[in-house]
């Protein structure tokens, strides 16, 4: 567990959680403050859980008596999303030949080339093999050269994000990944977003007002991920179990699977969109610090990048009969080589690092979660 | 301008008996105005500290598990302090106090399960979601759906009456400045004058210098004075308060549930020469933890402090600044600023009586009177009493912390001000804390406030629109 004096945001961020575990008025609204409570003294990577556990709900800042003009200046939700934003950067893996992690900006860059690459390639090889039939991807590029495409970037970022995971748990202490009732347990938090409820006062998002807008749109992107995952899978079990090659008639568990799910990202990622610009405008006109800034523009870069690749997604496969059917897959193809080359150096490692800190939570709080109690 | 229109009702004050007040006046009468002396963000007086409300119930349910009978609740009451002021209108609280919950949550309010670390509330006492704050929030959303008129940053500055009848008051807004506001009848619940410490000063003296306010600078009586010097009847003792220990580094104003402790039962507490003066185990802690600001206010230089051991540091609340500690007693009476011979002399003469009294620690128990008591020892220690023994000790220095002054405006079961003369205002009508001193006398009950704040809210707002119909 990483010791040492708390500094900076987490000497910020331990001052005010003293004050929660003193007062605990918020304790119904979610899983860190009796999390919080049952700690006998606060370390950086106790903060850090607590960090992650957090999902900016902010229903105990606008509960919070404590909170600016107020002396104490309590923020709890802005607090925590200071050290997210840090842990997001601290734990990425060191390689053996690095002294440093890959930089974000490293990273990007990367991923950035290899986009231009898959497109250039595409755009050389002209219409790929023209050996399947009309609809099939494999009429623009070739099944092996596919596979490398997107198969090479995401088992670097299948790495990264378990070198990051891994680095994670032991800075926190992590147990419970062995449990099954705690896996259980963080599994059907993470798929109700049980922490976004606020003890059944919805978020005080985008603007103070009690609203579940964004635990709706929130599901229907997670789902909606889950979703184009299954059909992949369907699409492969169809291809290389059942031997049946692409393209797969409307009425298939690839194409719908593939549908639905792409029309919830791409609804659930603009909604979003939206209600960040909202929740932006309130923050503005209120004068509160609210999400780190650096972190509230990687959420926006996050669904911006989900969008786009739920949006040249669902095109290509709407528009699969015509003639923009190459260009739609080969700009879908970089766009995936590219999400899945930098994923671990932008927000969606909050799937992990929440997953993690909800498996924590639950092996700590014995199967119980928010409002129980033991 | 809406202002120069009568308003039917105009409440001042918006915390909970104020909100309570408006809300239910504005469901009888179209134009009520609620007058509130804090800005948005600071809205809410000493509601914002809050978190639960005592009321009796018939029944348990998953919020307060079990029965709390109304001869239960009377009892409670008559035992804290001198009893009920009025026994015709504390009996009506509580009566009123069953149907408190129900009003509640169809005006908006959600609850919790009991809080973790306070000991013996969850039976007897509901607590709100997220605390008073989150209460207000719902509440002022209620109101405003409801369509009545929210003026933020107002003051009073006169109450104007002809005869028995008042006819409107003056405020001042900040930029906008002084106007005259038109009323048809008025609901004063802008609570007592704990934060103004000229008027303690007239009956507490120079103690009163040492005493710290656990809500806003606001709770200044201006509302109170103006009554009086109408003419209203006083109720209440000129002491009456409700005040706890809390910790003597606390801001002057408004450091609310964090500066609180919790440690007295588990600890021995001993003034400023180093000895105990009072039973710090003599009943459950809720029932209790209200006489511990008189106590320490009647001590040299109002302060106190409480001193235990690694043995119960778990079992309370841990304080926000963080208690001093050390190997010894006398070093934690050193880090206190107490002669440490003084204190170490108490904790051996404490500890020793604990012995003659045949301690087990078996027998120690936080969750009911456990009868682990002193032998021989004055003041004893009833309950709780085990050997200070176990390194570290802890300690921290206390002071009395103001809650709220129950001395107020006297009134009738219809909630309106009584005056001097035997009489009454037609169109005056009082809520919580301002009203307090009609029910509570010297003592005080955990979560009665927003009782007394809910019950008399109900009651002001809807003979207010009752006597506002009357006037137009």
């Amino acid at each position: 567990m990483t010791q040492g004096p708390l500094d900076g945001i987490f000497a910020e961020a331990s001052r005010q959680l003293t004050i929660c575990n003193a007062c605990r008025y918020c304790e119904g609204y979610c899983a860190v403050f009796p999390a919080l409570e049952r700690l006998s003294e606060v370390t950086q990577g106790d903060v850090t859980h607590l960090a992650d556990l957090c999902h900016d709900c902010r229903d105990c800042y606008t509960a919070c008596m404590y909170a600016p003009p107020h002396e104490f200046a309590v923020n709890v939700p802005a607090a925590l999303s200071a050290v997210r934003r840090h842990s997001y950067d601290e734990y990425l893996p060191r390689f053996p030949w690095a002294a440093r992690p890959v930089s974000r900006r490293a990273a990007m860059l990367a991923a950035g080339l290899a986009a231009v690459s898959v497109l250039a390639l595409l755009s050389v090889l002209a219409g790929g093999t023209r050996t399947g039939v009309p609809g099939s991807p494999y009429r623009v590029i070739a099944y092996p050269a596919l596979l490398a495409a997107v198969g090479l970037p995401a088992l670097w970022s299948v790495l990264v994000m378990a070198g990051s995971a891994a680095r994670y748990w032991r800075a926190t202490g992590g147990r419970g990944l062995a449990s099954p009732g705690a896996l259980l347990s963080a599994l059907r938090q993470a798929a109700g977003l049980r922490n976004l409820r606020g003890g059944g006062a919805d978020c005080s998002y985008p603007t103070d007002e009690p609203s579940a807008a964004r635990r709706r749109l929130h599901g229907l992107v997670t789902w909606g991920l889950v979703a184009c995952a299954c059909s992949t899978v369907a699409a492969a079990v169809s291809q290389d179990i059942a031997g049946d090659p692409p393209p797969y008639p409307v009425a298939s568990a690839p194409v719908l699977l593939g549908v639905i799910g792409g029309a919830g990202m791409v609804l659930g990622c603009g909604g979003l969109l939206l209600l960040r610009r909202a929740a932006g405008h309130a923050a503005a006109a209120s004068g509160a610090p609210r999400e780190d800034a650096a972190l509230a523009r990687r959420g926006y870069a996050l669904l911006a990048g989900l969008l786009l690749l739920a949006a040249t997604g669902l095109l290509t496969l709407v528009l699969r009969d015509t003639a923009a059917f190459g260009p739609l897959l080969a700009i879908h193809l970089a766009v995936v080589v590219a999400c899945f080359a930098i994923a671990p150096y932008t927000k969606f490692m909050h799937v992990i690092y929440r997953f993690l800190a909800l498996v924590h939570d639950s092996a700590e709080s014995a199967g119980g979660g928010p409002g129980k109690r033991a | 301008m809406s202002d120069q229109v009568p308003w039917d009702v105009v409440v001042i004050g918006g915390g909970n008996a104020g909100l309570v007040a408006a809300i239910t006046a504005r469901e009888r009468v179209s134009r009520v105005l609620l007058l509130e002396r804090a800005p948005a963000v600071l809205r809410g007086g000493n509601t914002r500290h809050t978190r639960n409300v005592r009321c009796v119930h018939d029944t348990g349910d998953a919020y307060t598990p079990g029965v709390y009978s109304y001869s239960e609740l009377w009892g409670d009451l008559c035992a804290v302090g001198d009893g009920p002021s009025s026994e015709e209108l504390a009996s009506l609280t509580v009566r009123e106090s069953a149907s408190v919950p129900s009003w509640m949550s169809a005006h908006g309010i959600r609850w919790q399960p009991p809080l973790t670390g306070t000991l013996h509330l969850g039976r007897t006492n509901r607590f709100f979601l997220g605390g008073g704050k989150a209460l207000l929030n719902s509440y002022y959303r209620t109101a405003l759906q409801a369509g009545l008129t929210v003026f933020y940053d107002c003051t009073v500055e006169d109450i104007e009456v002809s005869g028995d009848r008042c006819t409107g008051v003056v405020v001042s807004r900040g930029a906008a400045g002084r106007s005259r506001i038109e009323a048809r009848s008025v609901v004063c619940a802008s609570g007592g004058f704990e934060a103004n410490l000229d008027w303690l000063r007239r009956y507490w003296g120079d103690a009163a210098d040492n005493f710290l306010v656990r809500g806003p600078a606001t709770n200044d009586g201006r509302v109170l004075a103006a009554l009086y010097g109408l003419g209203a009847a006083r109720a209440g003792q000129e002491r009456g308060f409700h005040s706890v220990a809390i910790d003597a580094r606390s801001p002057r104003f408004d450091g609310g549930i964090a500066t609180r402790l919790d440690s007295i039962p588990f600890s021995v507490v001993v003034n400023s020469a180093g000895m105990r003066f009072y039973d710090e185990g003599e009943e459950l802690w809720p029932k209790r933890y209200a006489i511990w600001g008189r106590n320490i206010a009647g001590q040299p230089g109002q302060i106190a402090y409480s001193i235990w051991d690694s043995a119960v540091n778990r079992l309370f609340l841990p304080p926000m600044y963080g208690p001093a500690a050390a190997g010894d007693v006398a070093g934690v009476a050193r880090a206190l600023g107490l002669a440490p011979d003084a204190v170490t002399a108490t904790v051996a003469g404490f500890n020793k009586a604990v012995a003659a009294a045949g301690f087990a620690p078996s027998r120690f128990d936080p969750s009911r009177l456990d009868g682990c008591r002193t032998e021989g020892l004055a003041p004893p220690k009833s309950n709780w009493a085990r050997p200070i023994d176990t390194p570290p000790f802890y300690g921290i220095a206390m002071r009395p912390g103001i809650t709220f002054t129950f001395m107020g405006v006297r009134v009738t079961r219809e909630a309106r001000v009584q005056t001097t003369d035997g009489g009454a205002f037609r169109n005056v009508f009082a809520a919580g804390e301002i009203m307090s001193g009609n029910v509570l006398s010297s003592g005080y009950l955990g979560g009665f406030g927003l009782t007394i704040g809910t019950v008399w809210g109900r009651i002001a707002g809807a003979s207010a629109a009752a006597a506002a119909r009357e006037e137009s």
